[in-house]
């Protein structure tokens, strides 16, 4: 049974212009042990995707359906109560700003012991004992000294290392990462995801990562889903979607990417702007953007279906398996002579 | 493939030539008065070149001092010391009213587009101010201009009329860039401007600064802290830390043949989009944080967190740039030699440190009389 | 910190002279003659000229100031002697002014300091509940009476309470003032003291009470909507918890502030509920002291006020380190 399994989930604002169908539809799911990446650009539903199992959207105006069973129970329809007992205890999560996720008026010490305190039955003496354990297992230097200092005293990466410590202090089964490095510089990134992986291997959490950053989930996931439009639009094993994309938007992200390990005189570039997610388009949601567009396109959503030969590889698109394969072939050929 | 490097850098003359250039804040105490207590040395020290119709790469982290860099040379802050030169004239010193007809010789572009145009003004008006500041025509000129300005960064001539916030991110940095453009500047400096988009719209505006320059020989600096956007735009590369120039040299040398160790551990540090590459390799992972620029360490300012850190010559002897041949130079004493490096040989530099001082190149003498 | 203080403390000391200075030159530009007003409007010319002579008011504007700057120092200058600070006596009853600061002001606290709370005691648990729940009833409601208390005169909501609570309804005295420890004539103690300002409280602290509703309200609206209160959630706290110590504690930082500054400007007098009510406080007497040219009277109103306002804004910027760590150690 995976870990966690996340079906249809949908996820509805009310909002004064119209209902946004911020999350459409989702499935996924994520075994022990795991990184699953989700990647997309802003506004794919990929971060409320996250929220909505951490039951943290505002509960005015929101409505979700579909359902995320965590070790078999739904944590959408569970009492208020016992999804606070899984939250932070179960089910960790990181923030992408780290200058902003640490209350500034409180120490660290105090919002670490918090964090224990609130799931387990320990003495502040043994609170704070675990607390610096943590603090030192990610890498804070002097430790027994910082744990009395405020936010502000540190700097972005060592607060993201503090927002790690925090969120594996009760040891969860599973840790939500939303855009964990987007705010950091690119060596201070190389040390977070270093010390995710190095923890994860450790502490053996599942984890899901949210990011925009193809690079990053090729380096950090087992298992990859890509979001477009609030929806997914593939979900494949990690080397298979790098080396066998199978839906013309993955191919449009791979190829608008300028990389290190190829060189491009032009980018491929995808036209035009994703859709309001008030009114999506008709059809498949990447029709109006999508060069290879059919009629089937406009007017058929497709299904997520798995290519013949790959059950553990879903696509969302109309396009026959020859010409997916010849264009992916394409690209990957493209990037890999540069 | 791309001969980018080949094509344009070299044969131009210089454009833009920057020596010594020195940005230091005051940082002020007192109860009365304010005394100068110590200064934040932002820039420190910074030499390279622009040659016509190349674009010069500048890469680094956070408060390295890029962004005020480029405001220095842009005159929109007062440098502390060094020499500005533009097309051959002496710009550090100029007034402002001298400075006004070289303003439309150089333009800049912002990261965020959202607020660096003002919100309240139409976007035909955003976009011909500076053909009105600098009179470049009548009204009617003006406005013909515009739309072919807007038509030529791809955006529809008709939304002359529209308000800012009635364009999406990338849209505005059309904007941004059609602005810039309005003036027939000959440099454009480009201060991270993609770092706000997502990346195929990314992608949209990478293409369209390509395309411009192809078409109106124009120069770029182009600052940004994402290696790949900056290889990939760039005819030469210049690395910063700490408000010094760690290396520079041209764009297939920085990212085939890195020399400052900084430059290495930058580059190793990319998550690269490609797993069965990324499992090969293994980052070096810096210790600790970038220094206060408040405080920097004493002699080469990435000596705590070099992983090739010599004591007793790293922390006592200042690196000059040296010099690796065509222009590639670097400040560092015990210079990468090759890569990709293994932890191990990245620890354990096997060559004797560069002693010799560097060579003097007349193009690129750091100092000046 | 000691640095910062001595900072503040001369800042105080240079805004204090120029409130001063400014009142004098104010009050020479005006063309009325004090020394005809002391003396009385029968007064002979010659007798005027005496008093004027006796006053002081024939020598030079910046003499007259020095000596009333001179009066203000704990030491006498001729001979050099300690002596008790004074502001002079009034041109109109020959009192001295600091007597009538000493009588005038514990009424004026009364007011402001019965009144703050009272104000906070509505202010708080409004914003907080209609910042909780937008859009519903309550908040509707609280909105309502923001905008009322905003718009509604202290004299017009004054004189409604007079008329309802006091006069139709005989709940409450129409007005005057009630001593809390020295019983007077005719009442006295706490008890009446407190009866007596039931309406005065209620009608100074409408406005305020619908500011704090307002302020209140964004406050913990624009906290709840901070990235750590959603790491609070994340943590598994539960509701109340996410609002004691992470909400609250942080949208209170900025009414701390205000309260402060809203209490040491309202101690210089608060006009228009001491003349609806009779008080004899500060803003009371104050206006009679305008009206009368009494100089030394204004002015010893106008360094109490500003002294208060003085105190008052350390008070908070001190409170402000405390409770923000941010300020402390920057």
């Amino acid at each position: 049974m995976a870990l966690l399994e996340v079906n249809d989930l949908r996820t509805h604002f009310r909002t004064d212009d119209g209902i946004v169908k911020a999350v459409d539809g989702v499935s996924f799911s994520v075994d022990k042990g795991k990184t699953l990446g989700i990647v997309g650009e802003s506004g794919c539903g990929k971060s409320v995707t996250c929220l909505t199992i951490m039951g943290l959207n505002p509960s005015r105006n929101t409505i979700s359906s579909g359902e995320a069973l965590f070790k078999g129970e739904n944590l959408l329809t569970m009492p208020k109560k016992q999804l606070r007992d899984i939250r932070g205890n179960d089910i960790a999560m990181i923030f992408q700003d780290p200058m902003t996720s640490l209350n500034p008026v409180h120490t660290i010490g105090r919002q670490l012991v918090e964090a224990i305190k609130l799931h387990r039955d320990v003495s502040s003496r043994n609170a704070r004992a675990r607390v610096l354990e943590l603090l030192k297992a990610v890498g804070i230097p002097r430790a027994e000294r910082r744990v009395d200092d405020y936010p502000h005293q540190f700097s972005g990466g060592m607060r993201q290392r503090v927002m790690i410590a925090m969120s594996l202090i009760n040891d969860p089964d599973l840790l939500i990462a939303d855009e964990p490095t987007t705010a950091l510089d690119v060596t201070t990134q190389a040390q977070i995801l270093e010390l995710m992986n190095r923890l994860q291997s450790e502490f053996g959490s599942a984890i899901i990562i949210i990011t925009h950053d193809l690079g990053v989930v090729a380096e950090t996931a087992d298992d990859v889903v890509v979001m477009y439009a609030a929806r997914v639009v593939e979900r494949a094993p990690v080397d298979n979607l790098f080396k066998r994309p199978h839906m013309p938007y993955t191919w449009g992200l791979l190829g608008s990417l300028p990389r290190l390990d190829a060189d491009m005189e032009r980018l491929t570039q995808i036209p035009g702007q994703p859709p309001s997610l008030l009114n999506p388009p008709r059809g498949c949601r990447f029709h109006p953007r999508c060069p290879y567009v059919m009629n089937v396109c406009k007017e058929t959503e497709p299904e997520l279906r798995p290519i013949s030969d790959q059950p553990g590889h879903l696509q969302a698109c109309h396009l026959d398996e020859q010409t997916k394969d010849r264009e992916a072939a394409k690209l990957v050929a493209l990037a890999e002579t540069g | 493939m791309s001969e980018a490097g080949g094509m344009n850098g070299g044969s131009g003359n210089d454009l833009l030539v920057v020596e010594d250039l020195k940005k230091h804040f005051p940082v002020t105490r007192g109860i009365l008065f304010q005394r100068q207590v110590a200064s934040v040395k932002a820039v420190d020290g910074v030499s390279f070149t622009v040659k016509s119709g190349e674009t010069l790469g500048v890469v680094g982290e956070s408060g390295c001092g890029k962004s005020t860099m480029a405001r220095c040379v842009m005159r929109l802050l007062d440098p502390t010391g060094g020499r500005i030169t533009f097309e051959g004239r002496d710009i550090t010193n100029l007034s402002r009213a001298d400075m006004r007809p070289i303003r439309r010789e150089m333009m800049m572009i912002f990261q965020d587009p959202y607020a660096s145009l003002n919100g309240r003004k139409r976007v035909g008006f955003i976009v011909a101010e500076a053909l009105e500041v600098h009179k470049m025509g009548t009204d009617a000129e003006i406005k013909r201009r515009v739309q072919e300005l807007l038509e030529v960064v791809g955006l529809n001539p008709e939304h002359y009329n529209r308000f800012p916030h009635e364009f999406s991110g990338g849209q505005r940095q059309r904007i941004g860039v059609a602005r810039a453009l309005a003036v027939n500047p000959k440099l454009i400096v480009c201060d991270e401007p993609v770092s706000a988009l997502d990346v195929s719209v990314q992608a949209q505006i990478l293409n369209l600064l390509k395309d411009l320059q192809r078409e109106f020989g124009l120069t770029y600096v182009f600052i940004a802290h994402d290696l790949n956007v900056v290889r990939h735009i760039s005819d030469r590369v210049m690395v910063m830390y700490l408000g010094k120039v760690a290396e520079i040299a041209d764009r297939n040398q920085v990212y085939t043949e890195p020399k400052h160790p900084y430059t290495g551990a930058l580059l190793s540090a990319v998550p690269i989009p490609n797993p069965e590459l990324g499992r090969q390799r293994k980052p070096i992972v810096l210790q600790g944080d970038v220094p206060s620029p408040l405080n920097p360490p004493a002699a080469c300012n990435f000596h705590p967190r070099c992983p090739r850190f010599q004591e007793g010559h790293c922390d006592v002897e200042p690196p000059p740039l040296y010099s690796f041949g065509d222009g590639h130079r670097a400040a560092c004493h015990y210079p990468l030699e090759h890569w990709p490096l293994s932890e191990e040989e990245m620890r354990r530099p096997s060559a004797a440190p560069q002693s010799a001082p560097p060579p003097a190149e007349p193009a690129e003498a750091p100092t000046s009389s | 910190m000691y640095r910062y203080l001595i900072r503040r403390l001369f800042w105080a000391g240079v805004m204090f002279i120029a409130v001063t200075i400014v009142s004098y030159i104010i009050f020479f530009l005006v063309p009325a003659e004090p020394a005809r007003l002391i003396c009385g409007a029968q007064c002979p010319p010659d007798q005027v000229e005496r008093v004027r002579k006796e006053v002081g008011l024939d020598d030079p504007v910046y003499t007259q100031y020095l000596r009333f700057l001179g009066g203000l120092l704990p030491v006498g200058i001729h001979p050099v002697s300690a002596k008790t600070p004074s502001l002079g006596n009034s041109y109109a009853t020959r009192q001295p002014v600091n007597e009538i600061i000493k009588e005038a002001a514990p009424v004026t606290a009364s007011l402001v300091i019965g009144g703050a709370v009272l104000w906070m005691l509505v202010a708080l648990p409004l914003g907080i509940l209609s910042a909780l729940r937008p859009r519903s009833l309550l908040d509707r409601a609280g909105m309502v009476f923001v905008l009322i208390g905003i718009s509604a005169h202290p004299v017009w909501i004054g004189l409604l309470l007079i008329y309802f609570v006091g006069y139709k309804a005989g709940l409450t005295p129409l007005g005057g003032y009630c001593d809390m420890v020295n019983p007077s004539t005719d009442c006295g103690g706490p008890i009446d003291w407190a009866h007596a300002l039931i309406l005065p409280w209620i009608t100074f602290a409408v406005l305020f009470a619908a500011l704090y509703v307002r302020m209140i309200r964004a406050n913990v609206l624009e906290a709840m909507n901070e990235d750590y209160v959603r790491t609070a959630r994340a943590k598994g706290a539960p509701e109340w918890l996410v609002m004691r110590s992470h909400v609250l504690r942080n949208a209170m930082l900025p009414v701390v502030t205000m309260l402060g500054m809203d209490i040491g400007l309202a101690l210089g007098g608060a006009v228009f509920t001491e003349t609806v009510f009779g008080l004899p406080g500060l803003g009371k007497r104050a206006l009679e002291a305008l009206e009368g040219f009494d100089l030394p009277a204004v002015m010893g109103i106008v360094v109490f006020a500003t002294v208060c306002v003085i105190v008052f804004n350390l008070i908070v910027d001190l409170l402000y380190a405390v409770i923000d760590p941010r300020i402390r150690l920057s």
